[in-house]
């Protein structure tokens, strides 16, 4: 996204006043305590970055400025506005942080009051995201989600009146025995209250949360593969005829300009930092990240230790197959003459034959150099990534 | 524990089986006898205790001839070497029986008191005078309820021919007539007749693998003396080694001096290839050679076939050795290499029966550690060609062009169910099913009968126990002999996967049952193939005419997780460990086929 394509931040907020029965993210209920010693903390871990930003296990830091801050969760907009500026302060003082970077805040539609949504718009957030899920009162009571239909209306409005340049909203589909007529008009809901970005999520049953043993004691069934497929075509002819096409398989913006400028450096290996619980880093062909637990991530920092938990160094296949399993699942594709380490052409001829066959099966189109997956390709797009044979390569560190 | 040292003369030394009918007590028997003559500790003793593979505890039944040496003081006041085998009961392992009987002189023919003389407790009363054994007959069970010593008296005297008042009576499990039945053994079976001065002549009839000592063979001393040092050589095999050890099987080994004339032990002699030996060959010393080796004994024929393929082909080495090892132990298992487009390299092997499969394949699993997938069992076809040459198939990948076949035949089997007499109709009725034939009963006693019925053998593998059990909700008990090869009508049922054929699922049926075992092949590939990329087409044909069909549809939809907060290497791990999933998986026309379905396809037809 040619103006900012320099390193992007992550800061975790490991905060949500209730947990959905679904989340399988690095969150707690913590209280005002909680929170203080989070923030504490956070500072610590700014303060351990070293002169260029970041951490010392970065042997050349990449020398271009962090042009998004994005700060995720949890449930960020739970922080006051007073301490999410503190954060910001101690993250410009530290890092190289561009002037006009791009900030994101993910939300709790209830926290979106209209002088909060201006307090965030001053304090230079530009893109705000709500965690909405869904605008049918059975399908938020399922999910366990606290808010009203009407509540998560009113703090999109909030957002869209305090003038964001993005106002983006969450939403949950495939819930057990959802009708394609249900959650179109979910969809058309969610169209109504004039968003410019919308994600939308298949609801997946992660193991160890209680929508994980609900289905181990089959008590909960997975939506059956035809009727998910059905509601992921649905989603994407729906929403692109509603004016809000699909970039990537769940996600969809009124116009590129709305598109997710953070999430698009994870898809295509641009460096990024992760502060806060669980954060994932990347930068020189390798991947960091911290631990899970709040208390784990705590501890080392109260050693005045950086609290890594792994570091990950990727080989050359590692790379591609990330860079083809991500590119699979934009509407772009992945273009094999970009791909790490110039081996697009080979990988292309060895799997010349795959790709006829993707492209006679209708699941991709090729254009030059470029596979790109139809959206039938998309809807199966781990499965056409695996279906490309890497053979050849090393897995060598880079 | 140690062995009284001194060689046993001649004379008091008796070498004796337990044959039976299956779970008619011998094992039980066995254990009674070898606490009576203290060869066990109290405190290390177990029921079934010659029964020491986890297969035979776990089944109560006894799948190996089991040799153990007793020293027993009678009431003569002599004392006496007594060499006894336990033998295995089911059909499946006469060969067992046969090999033992091969180093006795006489034998003990156990009979049940409630259940009187049985189909096996005939034929191994044929087989122990084939080998012109010595034997007392023992009813036993004397104290249950339902015993009928009188009618088994005369079930010896009318069935067997043997003298009803010479049979032993006796409780094994609750210690009744032990004494009787020691000194039975004693004086109304012969002591062996051997010349320890002679030229060496030694039996083996077992053998086991040791680990650090390499092939422990167990024999019969016929004449000579086998002893530590000695230059040996096997008369068939024509090698040479040299005695490290000999002893006797005290339920342990036991270290001794010497085998002589008549005496039944171990020797280890440092052979560390399984291949080196063979079961029925004859020991004699390398110096001075016997003339003649000993007669040795024909086989079992397999009447079972199934092919073997280690689930991963980088087992195929380890599957190599565990079957010569297994093999060394289990002389009726034969196996010669096979290879399939699908599975890989494996084995094609012969059984002895359907039992004698499921307990060769447990044990290759459990002994070994070895994953396995086994290909539906198949009989041998005889078969006339148009030329008028003849040939035995029990491969499908062997079948001729149909065009060059005169005539198929195909093994019968006599089949004997007992069962309560509530079942005979569903009974009657699942026997039509798989083409049985005169099929008949009669009543055993009020309420029980016995059906016969001369089926196909090939019948009787495919899915017969399984519906056996179901129909007769676990009450029917089943038992069969060979009977003869009778004209049959056989095709070849190919499966296909997108136009190509399964080498590994193709089988030989009767005509009339091709449509119904094809349907249900595809069935089991249908529950089992994952949905794919595209739509999959599964076909049952004979030739170039399909006789039964499913389709797979197409995958539509991944589970797409959201890649959180840049956590991008849990999601590649995940794809990872799809794709190593994925070489795990046999291609058939550009479909990816999981063990699973091979599993699903080919198990459970057998499984009793
Ligand atoms: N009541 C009673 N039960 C007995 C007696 N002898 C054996 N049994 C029982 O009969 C069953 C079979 O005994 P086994 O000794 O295993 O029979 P087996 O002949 O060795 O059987 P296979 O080796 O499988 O042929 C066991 O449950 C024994 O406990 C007896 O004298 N009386
Ligand atoms: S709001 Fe999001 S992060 Fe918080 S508990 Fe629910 S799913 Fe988890
Ligand atoms: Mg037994």
């Amino acid at each position: 996204m040619s103006d900012f394509d320099g390193p992007g931040l992550y800061i975790h907020v490991p905060f949500c006043t209730h947990i959905c029965p679904y989340c399988d993210f690095s969150v707690l209920t913590g209280d005002r305590s909680w929170q203080t010693r989070y923030l504490q903390h956070l500072s610590l871990e700014i303060e351990l970055l070293t002169e260029s930003g970041w951490p010392e296990l970065v042997r050349e830091p990449p020398s271009e400025a962090f042009d998004t801050i994005y700060f995720g969760g949890g449930t960020p907009s739970m922080l006051p506005p007073g301490n999410l500026e503190s954060i910001l302060e101690a993250v410009r003082a530290k890092m190289h942080v561009r002037e006009n970077a791009w900030l994101f805040l993910e939300a709790n539609p209830e926290d979106v009051t209209l002088k909060a949504a201006t307090t965030w718009r001053q304090m230079g957030f530009r893109t705000i995201s709500l965690g909405v899920q869904s605008f049918a009162e059975d399908n938020l009571a399922f999910l366990g989600r606290q808010h009203s239909p009407r509540a998560a209306r009113r703090g999109l409005d909030n957002a869209l009146a305090a003038g964001f340049d993005t106002v983006a909203m969450d939403l949950i589909y495939g819930i057990p025995d959802q009708s394609p007529r249900a959650w179109q008009s979910d969809l058309d809901e969610a169209l109504a209250a004039g968003p410019h970005h919308l994600s939308c999520y298949q609801l997946t049953v992660h193991p160890r949360t209680p929508f994980g043993f609900r289905q181990l004691r089959g008590e909960m069934m997975e939506m059956d593969n035809d009727d998910q497929a059905e509601l992921f075509m649905l989603t994407h002819r729906h929403l692109a005829a509603g004016g809000m096409p699909g970039y990537e398989v769940s996600n969809f913006a009124a116009g590129p300009q709305h598109r997710s400028l953070h999430n698009q450096k994870y898809w295509s290996h641009s460096p990024y930092l992760g502060l806060g619980p669980s954060a994932h880093s990347f930068a020189r062909g390798r991947r960091w990240w911290n631990p899970r637990k709040i208390k784990a991530w705590m501890a080392p920092l109260d050693a005045g230790r950086p609290p890594l938990e792994s570091v990950e160094e990727l080989g050359l296949e590692s790379l591609v197959l990330e860079s083809l399993m991500l590119g699979l699942r934009t509407y772009d594709g992945v273009d094999f003459d970009n791909l790490p380490g110039g081996l697009g052409p080979a990988l292309w001829r060895d799997n010349r034959a795959t790709i006829d066959e993707l492209v006679k099966r209708g699941l991709a189109t090729v254009d030059r150099s470029r596979l790109r997956p139809t959206l039938a390709g998309l809807a199966i797009a781990d499965t056409v990534a695996r279906s490309l044979d890497l053979g050849g390569l090393r897995n060598e560190p880079t | 524990m140690v062995a009284d040292r001194g060689t046993p003369s001649v004379d008091s030394i008796r070498n004796f089986c337990i044959i039976a009918h299956i779970d008619h007590g011998k094992s039980t028997l066995a254990d009674r006898l070898i606490q009576s003559c203290g060869a066990v500790e109290d405190r290390e003793f177990r029921d079934q205790i010659l029964d020491s593979m986890d297969i035979e505890r776990e089944r109560g039944i006894t799948i190996k001839s089991n040799t153990v040496t007793l020293l027993y003081e009678a009431q003569d006041g002599n004392r006496y070497t007594l060499n006894l085998i336990d033998t295995p009961g089911h059909v499946d392992f006469s060969h067992e029986v046969r090999r033992s009987l091969m180093s006795c002189e006489g034998a003990l023919l156990l009979v049940d008191a409630s259940q009187g003389v049985e189909a096996q407790t005939v034929a191994n009363l044929y087989l122990a005078l084939e080998y012109d054994l010595e034997l007392v007959p023992v009813i036993n069970k004397i104290d249950l309820p339902s015993a009928d010593i009188e009618r088994a008296r005369e079930e010896i005297s009318e069935d067997l021919g043997l003298d009803p008042y010479e049979a032993v009576l006796c409780s094994a499990k609750q210690g009744i007539g032990i004494e009787d039945v020691l000194e039975a053994v004693v004086h109304k079976l012969p002591p062996p007749i051997g010349d320890p001065e002679a030229k060496l002549q030694a039996l083996i009839f077992d053998a086991q693998y040791d680990p650090y000592r390499g092939v422990v063979m167990i024999c019969r001393v016929k004449d000579g003396r086998l002893r530590p040092g000695q230059r040996i050589r096997l008369m068939h095999s024509d090698k040479e080694f040299e005695v490290e050890e000999v002893g006797q099987l005290q339920l342990r080994r036991v270290k001794t001096d010497e085998l002589s004339a008549g005496a039944v032990g171990y020797v280890i002699a440092g052979i560390k290839t399984v291949r080196d030996i063979a079961i029925g060959d004859t020991i004699t010393e390398a110096r001075h050679p016997a003339e003649e080796p000993l007669p040795g004994y024909k086989e079992a024929k397999p009447v079972v076939f199934s092919s073997i393929y280690p689930m991963s082909t980088d087992d195929y080495e380890d599957l190599t050795t565990a079957l010569d090892k297994l093999a060394l132990n289990d002389a009726a298992l034969t196996y010669e290499k096979d290879s399939s487009v699908a599975l890989g390299f494996g084995f094609r092997c012969g059984f002895l029966g359907l039992l004698h499969l499921d307990v060769v394949q447990e044990r290759l699993k459990r002994e070994y550690g070895l994953s396995l997938i086994l290909s539906a069992p198949s009989v041998r076809y005889e078969i006339t060609l148009q030329s008028g040459e003849e040939i035995a198939v029990d491969n499908p990948t062997l079948y001729p062009d149909p065009s060059q076949i005169q005539s198929a035949t195909e093994p019968y089997i006599k089949a004997s169910i007992m069962m309560p007499e509530r079942y005979i109709g569903v009974v009657m009725e699942l026997c039509r099913e798989k083409r049985g034939l005169n099929t008949t009963f009669n009543y055993l006693s009020v309420g029980r009968v016995e059906l016969t019925s001369e089926l196909p053998l090939a019948e009787v593998l495919f899915d017969f126990y399984d519906k056996l059990k179901t129909v007769t909700q676990g009450y029917g008990s089943f038992d069969y002999e060979m009977l003869d090869y009778r004209p049959t009508d056989l095709v070849k049922v190919d499966i296909l996967v997108n136009g190509e054929p399964v080498d590994a699922l193709s089988q030989l049926v009767h005509r009339d049952m091709s449509r119904a075992r094809a349907l249900r092949y595809c069935e089991r590939l249908e529950e089992t193939i994952p949905r794919q990329q595209f739509k999959i087409a599964i076909q049952g044909a004979i030739g170039g005419q399909i006789i039964a069909r499913s389709t797979i549809n197409a995958y539509r939809k991944d589970v797409t997780a959201k890649c959180y907060g840049g956590d991008i290497t849990r999601k590649r791990k995940l794809l990872e460990k799809q794709r190593e999933g994925k070489k795990r998986m046999k291609v058939v026309g550009a479909v990816e086929i999981p063990q699973s379905a091979f599993m699903a396809v080919l198990t459970s037809d057998t499984q009793k």
